[in-house]
């Protein structure tokens, strides 16, 4: 056996169909590619790869990844198993339902693939700190939800540390809806990242309240009424639970009373999920396509053995096979990647005020009516009146008493694009 | 891997490390501390170090809402500005454009929200709706027939209720600026317009 | 009737709905793309897989979770360390020597209960060599072939062209980082009846019937009550407007700039409050009027279809029947007889297709089901007639290939590659003859000596040489997720399929469409 081969399962000509890209180079494989055992000793006994959800395309993310020799894997996952994910989520069974996805999923995972370690974590993202990450060589998101994805890229963007090559971890994010999905390959700091690309999402439907309230003409205005509407005005403070089925129950039958008294057709149980829960249909084939692409953007990232994405794919299946691959380019006002960024020089004893003094006048930033803050706290705001009273008392304070040396300071004011980062240094 | 650290153009590379709060909490920093209020608009933060709940005071110096004050609570999730704020009105008020439960109809809080609007937009159009009540958008149905059909007990309702009276059974909370307030004598100037109107109705 | 409404009412406020049974919970994120008639659809199909590699599982799976009828896998072979290393649907090493199939088979089968699967350990050719064999085949619903040898997809192409009763073939063939799949069916029609179209219905604004002519001429504007007239639907306000132009132009349509402006200028001047929506809605909307309906380019083509009768009397509209009509109209009133026209129109329209159909086509007539005209009717706008061509037919047309590898270089580089691989690894099973030389000369062979080939072909060769026998995971997963995908437009019929090969390359991460 090779060294390539050396943790125990492995068996001779086990990876006979990887190996065959990564013993030579490509046409369009990086000079930098060492072909050989050196790669594969990488990939197979040092790379670190996390995988964020363990639904529609972290299942299948985590079968490619181990099938294609990623040995240390981590899942995320918050969820536990629902009877509506067996049609895709091919690691889980009608006896799984109820439980947590992560861990059912990693289970699975080291039963069928041996010498593949993958260590579940069951809760949320926001749970782990920067140490975390640090640890991982790669991170694949397989998500649901916009609010997760625009947290784990700004934490990746932020924690990419400029005296640190290991800080910048490739981020490779995965969606689907029906027959559509996306993949996209984000280095942190070097391309757009999620936030950069933030108003190419749809819009989620919303419907004027007043349509809802007093000229229903579809299903969803129904359905909206009763959840919009009735169900805070009924159950007051008690919140809606959209994956209690009584609470659905009552939506529904409210929505189906007011469908008829408006004589309106369409409203149904399914309906009435899907437009509370903002349910998007999806598929097992759809979710292969989008997390096939995603482990095989990992793979040549970890490897070196192609080219990679550059740096969005997007795939409409509905009517033939259509997709479109560009790079999508950063956005100079992105307020996670972009903006500017520097670094100040003052002495221990400066104040706020003098501080902000220094930033209006300085000649090559030109900033109006600052604000600061540092993390969460308030240095000193300029408006509303209640804040600016409650943040004057610092403009008397001494810098360094409000921020350590080398810590951040976040500005922001009418005049610039979006916000810039100070870091100080007390000299 | 890749070398993607030598695709870092050298740059200012070393000074893009960015403080650790998230998008939606500068944006809101960037929102607020940028607001341009009228003095007709408050901001009252219950707790002066959580930007993402407070309540907005509007207390409308024209229009038939002259003399009211009018409390909406602010709610702001980690998604913005993907997702616009949840606002609400706190008090029971008489307006065709908001309910009974303090439900608000304004286009750019549900189906025309876009990240490119602001706190300070939802703020405008908020008073907006005090200076014109919008019949033909009802939240409350009753509310906007008045308007349509006989401004002048629509006009009367509307003091009516700012003083806490009942509107159709619903008892609207007391909400005026002042009792006190100079508007009190144009308050009668309505009423008593109105009394003229309906007589000369009743002699037709 | 109002007693039983609100009875209903109050039954449906009181009792709390029960939720959906299993089966739909289960299929719920599917049913909301093809609804219980492509899962009944589904439900029905048989898919024959021809090989238990990786690429095949993968579709396999695709295809057992959201539940077709029943599948078989055919494979002669035994499982090797390499097998036991790239398929996730076999028992690692412990499956090593033991029939591909009959491992695969099993683990596909717990995907879903509701799935039969049969392992059939037979070699392909041989199948192809009997009578018996050549029609078991063709009793399946679907053919899906992946990296089968040259000859023998060409049999089996031909055997499954033969016959318009015979199931379509997906030939499918991969190395590395390249791949393509070609399906090939000999016709079939096709509706196109989802939900998720993007295709805007037709309002008959420009032709409208005479219920909706009659409605917005006889609009009162000077006297009628200003919530009624800011509640006009703006569909009966465009109506009227392209009515009252239509008089002061002969019958024509605005065309030029100006024309159009002043056409919506007239739609505004209606206004009597600056505030009124629909008529800004109805401006916005103007664009509808800019030219006659449009009966998709898709459908009109049918009409020219050589199978077809002509209609011996043709319907005074050029329109197609009314699909349901949801619009964003105002008022509940104004839109409830809004929607009241729209279907009455589309009621008589059904009742004269069937009368058309009758007099046309009396034995179809007779023995089609109500229901299906039904559909047939309602999706008359996303009817689409495919027409296949034979596998490789495309091939022979060599000057269409020499101008198609200028046109379309990538994708057309990397199907002449993957073609001339296959060519190669049906001549000789000794890799080590699978040469950057071997299948440049090939390529060039195929195409002919006087042409200059694209840098693309040896972007494409380079590759293949590289891995010329190697089914990738994340390639295997990545088709896997393709051909399903395919294969259930194709059995649901409500999506459409690709036409010509469709070819992959997982280093630039593009699909691209040849032939």
């Amino acid at each position: 056996m090779t060294n390539g081969n050396a943790s125990s399962g492995d068996w001779e000509g086990r990876y006979f169909h990887v190996d065959q890209i990564l013993d030579r180079p490509g046409p369009r494989t990086d000079p930098s590619f060492l072909a050989g055992e050196e790669v594969k000793d990488f990939l197979r006994n040092k790379c670190k790869i996390l995988v964020i959800g363990a639904g529609g395309l972290g299942c299948e993310i985590l079968a490619n990844l181990a099938l294609s020799g990623f040995k240390d894997i981590h899942v995320i996952d918050m969820d536990t198993i629902d009877i509506s994910n067996l049609n895709r989520q091919f690691l889980f069974r009608q006896k799984d339902v109820g439980q947590p996805k992560a861990i059912v999923a990693a289970e699975f995972i080291m039963n069928r693939i041996p010498g593949v370690k993958v260590t579940p974590y069951y809760g949320k993202i926001q749970d782990k700190d920067d140490d975390y990450y640090m640890q991982f060589n790669l991170v694949i998101c397989g998500l649901d939800s916009v609010e997760a994805r625009r947290w784990i890229n700004a934490t990746l963007v932020n924690l990419v540390d400029p005296e640190n090559p290991e800080s910048l971890k490739p981020l490779i994010d995965g969606g689907t809806e029906g027959f559509k999905g996306q993949a996209r390959v984000i280095l942190p700091t070097v391309t757009s990242c999620y936030e950069c690309s933030l108003d190419m999402l749809n819009k989620p439907t919303a419907f004027p309240i007043c349509t809802i309230a007093n000229t229903p003409r579809l299903p969803e205005h129904c359905i909206e009424w009763a959840s919009v509407l009735e169900w805070p005005r009924v159950h007051g403070d008690q919140k809606l639970d959209t994956d209690d089925p009584e609470h659905i129950g009552w939506l529904y039958s409210i929505a189906s009373a007011r469908a008829k008294e408006f004589k309106i057709e369409g409203v149904s149980w399914s309906l009435t999920q899907g437009v509370v829960k903002n349910i998007i249909p999806a598929i097992a084939s759809t979710n292969a396509i989008i997390a096939a692409s995603c482990c095989n953007e990992a793979f040549k990232i970890a490897t070196s053995s192609a080219a990679y994405l550059n740096n969005y794919f997007m795939l409409i299946g509905t009517d033939g096979v259509y997709s479109y691959t560009f790079e999508h380019e950063r956005r100079e006002d992105c307020p996670v990647c972009g903006g500017e960024a520097l670094d100040v020089s003052i002495g221990k004893e400066w104040t706020v005020e003098r501080l902000i003094e220094m930033l209006v006048e300085k000649q090559d930033i030109q900033i109006k009516k600052p604000s600061l803050s540092s993390g969460a706290k308030h240095i000193y705001f300029q408006a509303p009146p209640q804040l600016e009273e409650a943040t004057r008392p610092n403009l008397e304070k001494m810098v360094s008493e409000l921020v350590p040396d080398g810590g951040e300071i976040t500005v922001t004011a009418s005049s610039l694009p979006f916000s810039l980062s100070l870091r100080v240094k007390y000299v | 891997m890749i070398k993607i650290w030598s695709m870092k153009k050298n740059e200012d590379a070393a000074a893009k490390k960015k403080p650790k709060t998230s998008a939606a909490q500068i944006r809101v920093q960037k929102d607020l501390t940028e607001l341009d209020l009228p003095s007709t608009m408050k901001t009252h933060f219950p707790d002066p170090a959580d930007l993402l709940n407070f309540t907005l005071t509007i207390t409308p110096d024209e229009g038939m809402y002259r003399g009211g004050a009018f409390v909406f609570s602010f709610v702001i999730n980690t998604n913005y500005p993907h997702e616009p704020p949840k606002v609400k009105c706190t008090q029971t008020i008489y307006h065709p454009n908001v309910d009974l439960e303090g439900n608000v109809c304004l286009n750019i809080l549900r189906e025309d929200w876009k990240p490119v609007l602001n706190l300070n937009s939802v703020m405008v159009g908020l008073q907006y709706l005090f200076l014109e009540p919008n019949a033909d958008d009802p939240l409350n149905k009753e509310a906007a027939e008045e308007l349509r059909k006989n401004r002048e007990q629509f006009i009367y309702n509307v003091k009516n209720s700012m003083r806490g009276g009942n509107i159709k059974g619903v008892h609207c909370e007391h909400a005026p600026q002042s009792p006190y307030s100079s508007h009190a004598l144009e308050l009668w100037h309505v009423v008593a317009a109105t009394w003229v109107a309906h007589s000369l109705e009743g002699a037709k | 009737m109002k007693m039983t409404e609100s009875q209903d009412i109050e039954q449906a406020t009181t009792a709390i709905a029960a939720q959906p049974d299993n089966k739909t919970r289960r299929y719920d994120r599917q049913l909301r793309l093809w609804a219980a008639s492509g899962q009944a659809a589904l439900e029905s199909s048989r898919v024959l897989v021809l090989s238990a590699s990786a690429t095949s599982t993968s579709i396999l799976k695709n295809l057992v979770l959201p539940g077709i009828g029943h599948f078989t896998l055919v494979d002669s072979t035994l499982v090797s360390p390499a097998d036991a290393g790239n398929n996730f649907f076999l028992n690692g090493r412990d499956s090593i020597g033991k029939s591909r199939a009959q491992e695969a088979v099993p683990l596909l089968r717990e995907l879903n209960e509701s799935v039969q699967g049969e392992a059939v350990v037979s070699d392909v050719k041989e199948l192809l060599s009997s009578d018996s064999g050549r029609e078991w085949i063709t009793g399946f619903s679907l053919v899906i072939a992946h990296n089968l040898a040259k000859p023998v997809v060409d049999d089996l192409a031909a055997l499954l062209w033969d016959d318009l009763a015979n199931p379509p073939l997906i030939v499918v063939n991969s190395a590395g980082f390249l791949a393509e799949f070609f399906i090939s069916i000999s016709r079939a029609l096709w509706y196109a009846a989802s939900p998720h179209t993007d295709a805007i219905p037709t309002l008959r604004i420009t032709r409208p019937f005479p219920a909706l002519l009659q409605w917005a001429r006889d609009l009162d504007l000077e006297n009628m009550d200003p919530t009624t007239h800011a509640h006009i639907p703006f569909v009966i306000i465009l109506v009227r407007a392209v009515d009252l132009w239509r008089r002061e132009h002969n019958g024509a349509l605005p065309t030029t700039m100006a024309e159009k402006r002043a056409f919506k200028e007239s739609v505004l001047a209606m206004k009597i409050k600056p505030d009124e929506e629909n008529f800004d809605e109805a401006e916005q909307q103007a664009w509808r009027v800019w030219s006659e309906p449009a009966v998709p380019s898709e459908i009109s083509a049918l009409f020219s279809l050589p199978e077809l009768q002509q209609p011996s009397t043709s319907s005074d509209t050029n329109a197609l029947p009314n699909p349901t009509f949801h619009a964003l109209l105002r008022t509940l009133s104004a839109y409830v007889r809004l929607q009241r026209v729209y279907r009455e129109q589309a009621a008589a329209e059904k009742t004269l297709f069937k009368e058309l159909l009758a007099q046309v086509y009396p034995e179809l007539a007779q023995k089609i089901d109500p229901d299906e005209v039904d559909t047939f009717v309602k999706n008359s706008h996303h009817v689409r007639v495919l027409r296949g061509r034979p596998w490789r037919a495309w091939d022979k047309e060599r000057d269409v290939v020499v101008s198609s590898l200028s046109a379309t270089p990538r994708e057309s580089a990397t199907h002449l590659a993957l073609s001339a691989l296959s060519t190669l690894l049906a001549q000789s099973s000794d890799i080590s003859e699978i040469t950057v030389d071997s299948l440049k000369k090939e390529v060039q062979s195929f195409v002919g000596p006087d042409v200059e080939l694209p840098e693309e072909v040896d972007t494409a060769i380079g590759e293949l040489a590289r891995a010329p026998t190697a089914d990738l995971p994340n390639m295997a997963a990545f088709l896997g997720g393709m051909v399903a995908q395919e294969a259930i437009k194709m059995i649901t019929q409500q999506y459409v399929p690709v036409c010509g090969y469709c070819v992959l390359d997982l280093v630039d991460s593009w699909t691209g469409i040849v032939g």
